[in-house]
This record gives C-alpha cells, structure tokens and sequence, in this order.
C-alpha cells in the first residue's frame, strides 16, 4: 500500500542462540491513521514486536521499513543495521514507567532533547510546561519520580516520549503494573492523543479499553500474526480457529 | 628481562614464601576463633565488658596495619620488657588486627540472624544456650563467612609489612633479592604474582568449602 | 631495663609530626581524588564494554587487588624508571600505587552501583536517542554516585591507612616521621602512641560517618 507508514517483512527474531524463536516471519504494515492494539497468549511475540520496530533488538533476518526507507535490516554479517535517524521517530512507554529516578520531572522531559537532540533548554522547557498543562500535570513540573503516584509516573513517562514529536507512538503494557484506580488516568491520556491523531502500537490486557480506542485487533501467536481485523469484527466473528481458542480463554476470565 | 636470577636464587624466595604462609596460616586460623569470640563479647550486656572490647575494636580497625606493626615492634619489647622472636610478634600483631575484623563480621552476622527466630525458638521451648548453639551459630557462620574469606586475603597482602621490621617473608627476601640482583622488575614481579596465585587459590578453595558448608547447613 | 616516659619530647617535635600529617594527607587525598575517577572508568568499561576490554579491566582491577600494595609500591618505584626510563620521585610512586589501590576497591563499588541501576533505564534512553555517553554522564554516573557514595567515603578511609606505606619509599610521611623521631629520642612508645592517635582521630568520625551516609542517602533515594 502507498500511504504504509511502516512496513514489516518476514521478521524473525530469536533468543538464546536460535534456541527460542520469538518471531517467525512476521508480515505487518501500518498506515498513518493506525492504532492497533496487539494482543495474544504470553511468549507470543507482542512484546518483541514492539522492541523491535523501537529498535530495542537485534533481529536475525528480514527487514523494517519506513516511508520506503530501509529502517531496520540485517547487514552482510547479519548484523542488525539501524537507521538512527528514523529511529527518532518513534517513541515508546514501557510496563516500569523507568523516569529516571535521580532526575525532577522537568529534568526527565528535558534530558533527551537538550543532550542528545540539540534543543535549546528554553525551548524544551517551554515545550515540557506545555505537554504537561496539556495533561494535568503542570504542578508536578519539579517534583522527583518518587513522590508521583503510578499513574502519574506513566504519564510523565509519555509525556516524556511525546518530547521529541514521534510519528509513532509504542505502548509496551503501560497500565499492567498499575493499581486498577491508576489505569483509568492513563488510557485517558492514550485516548486523548488517539484522538489527536496519533498513530499507535499498543500492548494490553485490558480488552474493553482495546475495542475502544483500536482500529485494528492484531492477533499475535507463535510468533507470527495469525488474524487482524477491526475490533467489532475481531471480537464478534473471530475467523481462525486459534483466534476463537484465544478469546475462550479470555472470556472466561475477564480481561486477559 | 631475565629472569635467569631469579631462577638461581629461588631458594631465598622459597624460604620468605615460607615464612608469609606461616604467619598467614597461623594467624588466619587463630583469629577465626578469637574474633567470634570476641564478636559475643562485644554485644554482651554488659558494659564492663562491652566498652572496652568495642574500644579495641576500634582503634585496630581505625589505625593502618603499619602501625600497629611498627607500635608492637618498637614498644613491646620496651614496655613489658619482654624479648619474643619477630615472626611470634608479627603472629600476635596481626592476629590482634584480624580478630579485630572478623569480630565486626562476626558480629554483623549475629544481628542479622531475624529476631523472629527468637520468637520461634521460645514457641518451640528451646533454651537460650541451645537457641544460640543451634539457631544462630550456624546461620551466623554462613552470613559471615564470605567477609571472613576477604578479612583474610587482605590480611594476607598487609602481611607484607613485617618486611619492614625485618622479619623475613616473601616481601623482604624479594626485596633483598632484587637489591642483590639489579633485576628489580624481574624478581619483584615474580613475587607479585606469587602473592597473587596465593590469592586466587585461597578464593577458590573457601568458595569450594563455603558451598559444601552451606549444604551441610541448609540440610540440617 | 627501665622505661621512663617522656612526654614533653612530644611537644617538641610537633611540627614535625605536623609535616608528616601534612604530606600524609596530600597523598592521601590526592590518590583518593584520582583513584576514584578511575575507579568509574574501570567499572564502566567491566560493565558496558565489549569483551576484550571488559576482561582487561577485570584483569587488572583483580590483579590490583591481589597483590600487596607494598609490592606495587616498590614495583612503581624500582621497576619504572628501568621499564619506562622516567625517574621516580618518592611522592609519584606512592600516589600512583595508591591511587591504582583505590582505582581498584572503587571499581567494585562502582559495579554494585551500576547493578541497581534497573536494565530497564537503558530501554527508556534508546527509546529516548539518547547515545551511549550522554547516557553514561547524566544517567549512570549521577545515580552510581550517590549510590557508591557510602562505600567509597569507606574506600578512601582505607587509602588513608594505607598510605603509611609511603613511608617505605622514603616519602616523609606521619609514619616516616614517627620511626625516625622514636628512634631519634629513644622514646618509641610517646611517639608512636601519638602518631596512631591521629590517625584514628582522623579515621574513626570518617568511619561513623559512612553509616549515617548510607542511611541518610537510603532515605533520600526511596527509588
């Protein structure tokens, strides 16, 4: 498709020496006005899909593009070969919001773009109090990480990523290790940018919030992706055996 | 480089090799005992007792090694008017100083031993000898014993300093060796590595032995 | 024989002892200020590198710390000047074996340091751009800092000590001075008495100090 914004090829990615597979030959491209929500039994490869469009892995062979371009690849010695530039691009949150913890939450959204992206301090700081007024949390501006509640800690941590302007935002299970009184504030804060017309990858267990702000189910098992449709679809008239035995199992237990 | 006069003059490092094994070997195993000893004494309730044991503690832990060498060697004999050989002085010296550390270790792994298993050893109706003899020893050894390991490989490299009162181990004989030779980089880089060696071995053997204590202990 | 004890000698020979102090803490802090910078490094490279650097750090921070620093003192001062031609002044020898000791003591700190800093942090920096230096100076070195901070004020505590070993090599240190005077005076036990006190005067608050430094860092850091 023309207007695909990534574009995965025959990914396949392993642990331990070839000893565990992770990604068998995984084929996905997303377009700009994506969200997909991933989901899938444990050890499928959600979260290994996710680190590697981040860059986060080393594949063993195929490719990531992006716009056309070569983004990820495997160079002669099978080395992974990353494109730093496009990396930039993308941003992602993780399970364990990882603020820095030395670090006030100004210092943690501004770190990023003033050392390493050439931002002036100013305009960072500009930028920070903005993102931050934007979502609630302008009085925490100096506080430290510990003194933020988990909620607010994840938020800062999007926030943060939202620093350096991504086309892409990653989403690694951000509300799982939170108090389920944490979790509302956060997806409100997903959902806010979903409707600002952020493109998104996201990894969760919490499936109403899935049919709410997906456009597309992906259903991720074995390490390759088994079925993928719009979430009333994918819910209602599940296609693949696999698929209806995933959902089983998540019916009978609530969320995943 | 040539370490043909080292080589030929093995014989002198041999002998000062001996002499820093001995002290190390006596010392190590006499204050193994003293410093659990002395450990218990320092948390006794009695303060007679307590205060000056933690004040010795103290200054041997809070003074170099040199001096309490150099002290020992030049007021002893002064002070008491007592005549002993030097290595017996340097065995003493540093037996004072190690028990010194292996009585903090000691100590560290008593009180981390968890009050709760006082609790349970009342609950259970032991005795408060028998509580310390079954209950805390034993977890108290396995706590303490990798500090015990480290207390004694320093105390192994700070025996190097009897060289410096005359007494005459690796560190002296290697010193006059090198003196005798002209081959400095030579022969003190032999003994470099002999005390080095000693120290491997001596990690390896203790964390060989600790293993099979700590299955000895848990089994019980 | 009868000992008679001499305390006035001590008064007179104050200001000799007080240069002894005065060149002791010189080299003391000037190795304890070195060592730890190089310390990090070591540690950084154990930790971060790539193997073949990695292992030589290994292999130099264990090879440090098992060999007497008596020894690597009179390797620095009688094997350089034959091995690299350069002279060696009593006061280069001891700050630099002395500050390899403390390179090497801090190199551990520094590691135990950097084990509590959570893996997850490097995911967050790649996912931030961040290259690899900038993450070292304004993410690791902060937080292995303030972490190390306890066990390296205890490091420096033991460079203190040791550096009575200086002595050896004819640096005119607090103990240098004490055996010369003692023997000077033939009054070993007034003298040496003094030298050990101030040493422990200055190591025994250090000392107590470590553990209200840890505690009050284990209360600021409730990471």
């Amino acid at each position: 498709m023309s207007d695909a914004f990534i574009k995965i090829s025959n990914l396949h990615k392993s642990y331990g020496l070839g000893a565990l597979k992770v990604l068998n030959g995984l084929d996905r491209t997303i377009a700009r006005n994506d969200r997909l929500v991933i989901v899938g039994p444990s050890g499928g490869g959600k979260s290994t899909m996710l680190r590697c469009v981040m860059g986060l892995e080393d594949i063993d062979s195929g490719s990531i593009e992006m716009n056309g371009e070569s983004y990820i690849s495997t160079g002669r010695n099978g080395k992974t070969v990353i494109n730093r530039a496009l990396q930039k691009q993308i941003g992602m949150v993780f399970q364990h919001y990882t603020l820095f913890p030395h670090l006030t939450v100004r210092q943690n959204l501004t770190l990023a773009p003033v050392r390493a992206h050439g931002i002036s301090p100013a305009k960072a700081n500009e930028k920070a109090e903005t993102l931050l007024t934007r979502f609630g949390l302008a009085a925490k501006l100096d506080a430290h990480p510990s003194k933020l509640s988990g909620g607010q800690k994840q938020r800062v941590a999007i926030a943060r990523a939202l620093m350096l302007d991504p086309k892409l935002m990653l989403f690694d299970e951000v509300t799982s290790a939170l108090d389920p009184e944490l979790v509302f504030e956060v997806e409100g804060m997903m959902s806010e940018l979903a409707d600002g017309g952020m493109p998104m990858m996201i990894v969760t267990h919490d499936m109403n919030f899935a049919k709410n702000i997906a456009t597309e189910i992906v259903f991720c098992a074995g390490g390759v992706i088994v079925e993928s449709a719009p979430p009333q679809a994918f819910f209602g008239a599940p296609q693949m055996p696999r698929t209806r035995e995933f959902l089983k199992t998540i019916r009978s237990g609530g969320s995943e | 480089m040539d370490f043909h006069s080292v080589i030929s003059n093995a014989g002198q490092l041999w002998s000062g090799l001996i002499i820093t094994l001995e002290l190390s070997a006596l010392t190590i195993t006499i204050s193994v005992f003293t410093g659990f000893i002395v450990a218990l004494l320092s948390i006794s309730p009695y303060k007679v007792v307590r205060l000056p044991i933690r004040t010795y503690i103290e200054i041997f832990r809070c003074t170099p090694a040199l001096v309490q060498v150099v002290w020992f060697f030049y007021c002893v004999p002064v002070l008491f008017n007592v005549f002993w050989e030097p290595f017996t002085m340097g065995v003493i010296v540093f037996s004072l100083n190690l028990t010194a550390y292996n009585a903090e270790a000691y100590r560290a792994a008593i009180q981390a031993v968890p009050g709760a298993h006082g609790d349970a050893a009342v609950a259970l109706g032991l005795k408060r000898t028998q509580y310390y003899r079954f209950v805390v020893f034993p977890q108290a050894l396995r706590l303490a014993v990798p500090v015990l390991l480290t207390n004694s490989i320093g105390m192994i490299q700070q025996s190097a300093l009897v060289a410096l009162v005359a007494v005459n181990d690796l560190m002296y004989e290697s010193k006059a060796l090198a003196s005798q030779t002209y081959r400095p980089v030579e022969v003190f880089t032999t003994a470099a590595a002999i005390y080095f060696v000693i120290s491997l071995i001596m990690s390896r053997v203790v964390e060989f032995v600790g293993k099979r204590t700590r299955r000895l202990i848990d089994a019980r | 024989m009868t000992y008679t004890f001499d305390f006035a000698i001590l008064w007179k020979f104050l200001p000799v002892i007080g240069s002894g102090l005065l060149i002791t803490l010189q080299v003391a802090l000037a190795s304890i200020a070195v060592g730890a910078v190089v310390g990090f490094f070591l540690a950084y490279i154990r930790n971060y590198s790539s193997f073949i650097p990695a292992a030589i750090a290994t292999t130099i921070v264990e090879f440090l710390r098992g060999v007497p620093v008596l020894i690597q003192l009179f390797w620095v001062f009688f094997c350089f000047p034959v091995i690299f031609g350069i002279e060696t002044s009593p006061f280069f020898s001891a700050f630099f074996a002395l500050m390899m000791y403390m390179a090497a003591i801090c190199s551990e700190s520094f590691r135990s340091a950097f084990a509590t800093i959570e893996k997850e942090q490097w995911d967050a920096s790649v996912a931030l751009g961040i290259p690899g230096r900038v993450m070292m100076l304004y993410v690791i070195l902060p937080q292995s800092l303030l972490r190390a901070a306890p066990t390296l004020l205890s490091n420096a505590v033991s460079v203190f000590k040791e550096s009575a070993i200086v002595s050896a090599v004819g640096m005119a240190d607090m103990m240098f001075v004490g055996r010369n005077v003692s023997s000077a005076t033939g009054h070993p036990i007034e003298v040496l008495t003094l030298i050990a006190g101030v040493y422990f005067v200055i190591a025994f608050p250090l000392t107590r100090a470590v553990s209200v430094v840890e505690g009050r860092i284990l209360h600021r850091l409730k990471l």
